[in-house]
């Protein structure tokens, strides 16, 4: 590593145009004459949403302690034992009907990362009305991660990023009388406020690498047609930044904005795809029609994100809690939703179980690109903690005990990865929230229906 | 899909014992049976007793009752798990409740099962007691406590307890104190600093059943071999035929605050002026009367005697009621006619 006297600022972008593209952690960000120790290597937090929970006998392992063979869900998960830690017995008690009758799948997802029920906002559609005619205003409660993008989110581009794949509807009833901001948000900014997420491709790489709002129509108008790279417009930063580099930051620099050109040149693809195929989808345009594809390109760039440190926090809600989508790419066409009311029926379960299979598949694709990603003192992995989890169990029977919850990465050396922790029933999720709050360095004293921290969670 | 609930149900009980003594299994079953009748529902019961035992035995007993109880949360007839301490005293086992856990039926199996086999099965207390109020109507639900303070201590240091506590629980019935002469009684010996806490801090009216109330009344055996006989097993016969030798008549404390806590109109017992009760540092109990306390206690009325007594074995010993659930329990008991072998006695 060349040692300057002067380090690079950790923010340093590279800007053109109205448009900033962030960097990854440099060698040449180390400040002068610190003898390797980076700044900061931050913790990263990010908490994967599935819908309709899994089938557990293909989720639970038989056993506690170090992780050994993985059951048929996880095993794509394999060459990641020693990164990751599997939770039983959590509970997301706001999930249950308590007082409220149907609607698990709003509660499941609209207080996953509060801990409270939220409040019925019409009466319960399934007995009637489906108009969608809101009698009450959304209630439901301040997100685990906003938490900590209140307490951190000042040190990044963004506070926290909203990233989903399928449905960003906010009005109308989605679930026995729960309106669809329940239904359709991870992340809520307060009681009153959810943060809907991005689904287009396109619009979360606007966000990320420059404010389109940013462009003069012409410019905008010049780059369409002649499809440049958005690296095009900062062609000039980046040369000046390649003189100020040693080798390894200029390789690692070269790799980073190939990846972030690779991205940029699979959307457009897509948005070539979606305009030739399927230009008559509910679908925002340039979204891929292919859940692999497009949970890859939004995953790509979280890990982008996660890299030059444009925010620390994000929430991923893969699909609608209560999705009907069909996965023709393999092999089942059938709605989501409808196979996981099984009533036993085998068929239908190993439908689902192949559903739960390539989520899990599409997710650990993910994880080894972010083991990939090599930081100062280990991958970005290791600086993560992923929380890949559901709102609900047993999709057939709407169970909100013994969640499928499964944390990836090492948050830094703060999590004691490599096992299976199974917690005594009951106990509230919110409690391996407050845990992660830590690891983020955000301290409180309470938060949600936990009761204190989850116990030998961390090394 | 479970209908939004829009009548008050009966009201929700929450039992939390130290299972110390066949009264405490009795007054399980006394609420039980009152869950029969559809008088109250047994919400959530808990242990304050650190004994894996104890909880298990919990469990079979409302396994036992498991086609009459509505501690259902959610829907399909899941009740949440039993609550259990993992520290403080009272760790020992006592025969009433590990003799019913090994006797065995014909086949060789557990005559009474249990999915509890580790501390895991079970539930944090304040977690279960929580939750259990979340599925509460506002102002409808009673807490019994037959033991130390120490369970209801840890709700009430969990985040927004007592704001739950306030709009939920209707009123607390504790099984200790003293008001009259004499010594501190065993159930706030055992954690007084919880004690102290519960008296100060709670944020509604208690009822306290003082040791004085202890023993007034006695169980009578006859009832054991009498009334229950309907089963060919029974979990709180076999308690207390394991917690003396037969024939003998448990002095009873616990069913007191249980009968009071769902009948509290009925005149069963009277009732001290209102008051403010301390706990002292030696675990005696203070009375201090005021119009505006929020304490009473409860005074034994030898008028009512046989009424309480009637009411006791009737209720405890009544068959429970089948309801309809859309999915059976698992390892529900099926109340079978078969030759059931009693454990030998070492």
């Amino acid at each position: 590593m060349i040692v300057t006297q002067k380090a690079l600022a950790r923010r340093t972008f590279l800007r053109g145009m109205g448009l900033s593209v962030g960097l990854p952690l440099l060698d040449s960000m180390v400040p002068a004459l610190s003898f390797g120790k980076t700044p900061e290597t931050p913790v990263r937090m990010a908490f994967v949403y599935v819908p309709i929970g899994a089938i557990m006998e293909h989720w639970n392992p038989t056993y506690t302690g170090a992780l050994g063979e993985l059951p048929r869900i996880l095993k794509p998960m394999e060459p990641f034992r020693k990164e990751m830690l599997l939770l039983g017995n959590l509970t997301h008690n706001g999930g249950r009907a308590l007082l409220d009758g149907g609607g698990d799948h709003a509660r499941a997802t609209g207080g996953y990362l509060s801990g409270v029920q939220p409040k019925k906002t019409a009466e319960d559609s399934s007995y009637g009305d489906r108009s969608g005619g809101n009698t009450a205003a959304i209630k439901a409660g301040i997100t685990a991660d906003q938490v900590v993008a209140n307490k951190i989110g000042g040190k990044t581009r963004f506070a926290s990023l909203e990233v989903g794949l399928e449905d960003a509807q906010q009005a109308g009833n989605c679930d026995s009388g729960y309106s669809c901001s329940y239904t359709n948000n991870l992340a809520w900014k307060s009681a009153t406020q959810p943060l809907p997420p991005i689904l287009e491709p396109r619009a979360l790489f606007e966000r990320m690498f420059g404010d389109s709002a940013g462009l003069s129509p012409e410019a905008r108008d010049r780059r369409d047609l002649y499809r440049r790279s958005i690296l095009d417009f900062v062609v000039e930063d980046s040369k000046k930044l390649q003189t100020k580099v040693g080798p390894s930051d200029r390789r690692k620099l070269d790799q980073y904005l190939t990846s972030v050109r690779e991205v940029e040149q699979r959307i457009q693809q897509n948005e070539k795809d979606s305009r030739q195929i399927d230009p008559g989808m509910e679908k925002p345009g340039g979204t891929p029609g292919n859940f692999a594809e497009h949970f890859k390109l939004m995953s790509d760039m979280i890990t982008i994100a996660f890299q030059a440190d444009l925010t620390r926090t994000v929430t991923f809600i893969v699909g609608r809690e209560g999705s009907n989508r069909t996965y023709r790419e393999i092999g089942v066409p059938e709605g989501h939703h409808n196979l996981t009311h099984h009533r036993n029926n085998p068929e239908m379960i190993e439908r689902v179980a192949q559903i739960n299979c390539y989520h899990m598949r599409t997710f650990a694709a993910w994880m080894e690109k972010m083991k990939a990603a090599k930081e100062a003192d280990g991958t970005l992995l290791d600086n993560s903690m992923i929380v890949y989890g559901s709102g609900i169990a047993d999709g057939n029977r709407h169970t909100h005990e013994d969640l499928p919850t499964m944390i990836v990465g090492k948050a830094g050396g703060f999590l004691k990865s490599g096992r299976r922790i199974v917690y005594r029933r009951e106990t509230p999720i919110c409690n391996l929230y407050l845990s992660m709050m830590e690891g983020m360095g955000v301290h409180e004293e309470h938060f949600g229906d936990a009761t204190g921290h989850l116990s030998e969670l961390t090394a | 899909m479970q209908p939004r609930i829009t009548e008050k149900p009966s009201l929700g009980i929450i039992f939390d014992s130290a299972l110390s003594r066949v009264d405490d299994a009795l007054a399980m079953a006394l609420l039980y049976g009152l869950d029969g009748k559809k008088e109250e529902r047994l919400v959530s019961v808990s242990i304050s007793r650190p004994n894996l035992k104890a909880a298990i035995y919990s469990d079979i007993v409302g396994r036992f009752y498991a086609g009459a109880v509505s501690g259902a949360i959610g829907f399909n007839g899941r009740a949440l798990p039993v609550g259990l301490a993992l520290s403080g005293s009272m760790k020992e086992d006592r025969p009433f409740f590990t003799e019913p856990l090994a006797k065995v039926g014909a086949d060789g199996k557990p005559a009474y099962p249990s999915d509890i086999k580790h501390d895991l099965d079970t539930a944090e207390v304040a977690a279960v007691t929580r939750n259990a109020l979340t599925a509460q109507w506002d102002d409808n639900t009673t807490i019994v406590v037959s033991g130390p303070a120490s369970n209801l201590a840890k709700v009430l240091a969990t985040g927004g307890a007592k704001d739950w506590i306030q709009r939920k629980v209707k009123s607390l019935v504790f099984t200790g104190g003293r008001f009259a002469e004499g010594p501190a009684d065993e159930n706030i010996k055992a954690d007084i600093e919880s004690a102290k806490r519960l008296f100060a801090e709670w944020p509604g009216s208690i009822v306290a059943c003082g040791a004085e109330m202890d023993g007034v009344i006695a169980y009578p055996a006859a009832s054991i071999e009498k009334d229950y006989a309907w089963s060919p097993a029974h979990p709180v016969a076999d308690a207390y035929r394991a917690g003396g030798a037969m024939p003998w008549d448990a002095p009873l404390w616990a069913m007191n605050s249980a009968l009071y806590a769902v009948r509290p109109k009925e005149g069963y017992f009277k009732m001290s002026e209102p008051g403010t009760i301390s706990v002292l540092d030696d675990g005696r109990t203070r009375f201090t009367p005021s119009a505006n306390g929020r304490h009473r206690y409860l005074i034994f009325d030898p008028a009512q005697k046989e009424r309480i007594l009637k009411a006791y074995t009737e209720i405890a010993s009544a068959k429970p009621v089948e309801k309809p659930q859309r999915v059976p329990r698992p390892n529900q008991v099926v109340l079978k006619p078969a030759e059931v072998k009693q454990p030998e006695k070492q």
